[in-house]
């Protein structure tokens, strides 16, 4: 299992991690950066750093890091500035990011590394509104590969000073998140195959919701969304889930729903929303 | 002026009867022609009673029971508030077909408390507001005359525009045509006891679910009560804030055997249907109000120029 829920620090490192940071204060950013790069060194990953700000965290006070310029030059760190990341090539392609980010993960694992670990400035991505779709759909499909790929995790620098409404929109998108002044009402991430909705979502989230199962990559037969963790859901949040369900079923593709309270398949029932799309109500394994 | 109306005639229009009956034969004497009337005519016939006289209609009915759907008025009717949708899907279903339809419904049954016994009034006042403009069918409405307060059967007659007994079939002098705008305009009686009272705006609507839940929580109801009300108070402070003038009041007491929390604002709904019956998936609206009559135990929602309130009791 991931591991999922806010951070005021980071204590410890684990496969599949996905970070989202909001940068408050630029101390605990260090120390988080420290402790994220550190240990993954302890597990024996690669690190990638992106971005000028994440590079300078780096070349600070470190005493739990070897020398920056001899990771460097021992291949066990890159680095790529935010022009080198995301300008160079034009327009921002999650897809192509994607397609980046796993070969360099499958790089590091045929150096003889456990996997690839990954530090990135994502703010100029969330600054840029023609941009932050595209953010959205890249950062579902980095939750997927982080998930289920052969071992990269990543930690997203955002910039505090982003729009609330950026701010809780990528937070939403990432299993741990470290956002004090804009908590997001839910998470929605990858785990062992499903897809886990975490929180709370009302009327006042669901468009939110909308926009991250529409960009959530779902491959084969039957999607499962995991709604144990679901704290409330409000009709407006089942009405997403039913006309996600929708147009998945376009896609040949059918979702079943683990975990759903009492409360919500009653929902489901008096609001006939199976005529929407028929859903498969599935129980948490005891 | 009374006018005789002939029960054997095939309905035109849809025909609201109270019927008046003192123990369980006048009873029979009443709702049985009623409903064998009906099957003699190939009329579908839905009937919704409490358990005793649902057991009794049945065995009286022998063999014919089988062809007449039973509802539990106990289930169906628990919120009164959600028996006009069971009776418009049953109308959708049958007259659509091209069948008549005949209708048994005793929502206001001896034993109801006071508060349920209101709406239950205003239910049937509102029955004639619902289908009074659509297709033909028949709905007998029996009334304990000997053990229900004189004042529910007061209301009976001015919710009814036939009365009748298992003698006699005439019209109700105290009929009063769109009786449910005055009752739906009424303002609710006031609490006795102490409120706990608060204001939400935008922005408060999970504040607001996590207070209504709090409060059932430690009044003691179960787990499901609590979630029930916690989507309540959700899709109704959400109304307020979308619809209702951009904010709304909360209040919560305790009353004799009963949690009670409400929500007011200063919108006002203009359809006093609204809620009671199943909305169209592509219906803008309703929903919220829908799923709160379904789910809660008493609602009652009143509307006037003067604004919305939306009493749910739950009963402990």
């Amino acid at each position: 299992m991931r591991a999922q829920g806010l951070l005021s620090e980071v204590t410890a490192v684990g496969a599949g991690d996905h970070v989202c940071w909001v940068n408050d204060d630029p101390g605990a950013f260090d120390a988080a950066v420290h402790e994220f790069v550190a240990g993954g060194l302890a597990r024996g990953e690669r690190l990638l750093c992106v971005g000028e700000r994440v590079i300078d965290s780096l070349r600070g006070e470190n005493p739990s890091l070897a020398d920056m310029d001899t990771l460097l030059a021992d291949g066990v760190l890159e680095t790529l500035t935010v022009a080198q990341a995301y300008d160079a090539t034009g327009r921002f392609v999650p897809e192509r990011q994607l397609e980046f980010y796993d070969a360099a993960t499958r790089r590091a694992i045929s150096d003889g590394y456990r996997g690839l670990r990954v530090v990135a400035d994502v703010s100029p991505l969330a600054d840029d509104p023609a941009r932050r779709t595209d953010l959205i759909r890249w950062e579902r499909l980095a939750d997927d590969y982080a998930a289920h790929g052969p071992g990269m995790s990543a930690m997203c620098l955002y910039r505090a000073d982003l729009s609330p409404e950026a701010l809780t929109e990528a937070a939403s998108g990432h299993p741990l998140v470290h956002s004090p002044d804009h908590v997001p009402d839910f998470r929605i991430f990858f785990d062992d195959g499903r897809l886990v909705l975490a929180g709370s979502i009302d009327t006042f989230g669901a468009d939110r919701l909308a926009r991250a199962l529409a960009s959530s990559p779902v491959s084969g037969a039957t999607v499962t969304l995991d709604l144990g963790r679901t704290e409330f859901i409000d009709l407006a949040g089942c009405r997403t889930i039913a006309t996600w369900a929708r147009q998945l079923r376009g896609r040949s593709v059918q979702l079943a729903v683990l975990g759903a309270s009492r409360l919500v398949q009653q929902m489901w029932q008096l609001l006939a929303l199976a005529d929407v799309a028929p859903v498969t109500f599935l129980e948490t394994p005891a | 002026m009374t006018a005789p109306i002939h029960s054997g005639l095939p309905a035109t229009g849809f025909d609201h009867e109270a019927l008046f009956y003192r123990g369980d034969a006048e009873f029979l004497a009443g709702v049985l022609p009623f409903v064998q009337g009906g099957l003699e005519r190939d009329e579908a016939v839905v009937v919704a009673e409490p358990a005793p006289r649902l057991a009794l209609l049945r065995d009286a009915l022998g063999d014919d029971a089988h062809v007449v759907e039973f509802h539990d008025m106990a289930e169906i009717g628990l919120n009164p508030a959600r028996i006009i949708g069971v009776w418009s899907a049953a109308v959708d279903r049958h007259t659509t077909a091209g069948r008549g339809l005949r209708g048994v419904g005793e929502p206001a049954w001896h034993g109801r408390r006071a508060v349920e016994l209101v709406e239950c009034q205003l239910h049937e006042l509102l029955l004639n507001h619902a289908f009074g403009s659509g297709p033909a069918w028949r709905l007998m409405c029996p009334y304990d005359e000997k053990n229900l307060p004189r004042s529910v059967c007061h209301g009976a007659l001015r919710a009814h525009p036939v009365r009748s007994t298992s003698t006699e079939r005439t019209a109700s002098d105290a009929y009063v045509p769109d009786g449910h705008a005055a009752a739906f305009a009424a303002a609710l009686g006031r609490p006795t006891d102490a409120v706990l009272r608060g204001i939400y705006g935008p922005g408060d609507v999970p504040a607001t679910r996590r207070t209504v839940a709090q409060y059932a929580r430690s009044c003691g109801l179960p787990a499901d009560r609590v979630d029930a009300l916690e989507l309540a108070a959700s899709e109704l402070a959400t109304n307020s804030i979308r619809h209702g003038g951009g904010n709304g009041t909360l209040a919560m007491w305790l009353e004799s055997g009963a949690v009670v929390v409400e929500f007011s604002d200063a919108g006002q709904l203009l359809d006093p249907l609204i809620g009671r019956t199943m909305p169209r998936q592509d219906q803008e609206g309703g929903r919220g109000l829908y799923l709160v009559n379904q789910l809660c135990d008493l609602v009652q929602l009143r509307s006037s120029p003067s604004g919305t309130t939306i009493r749910i009791t739950t009963w402990r």
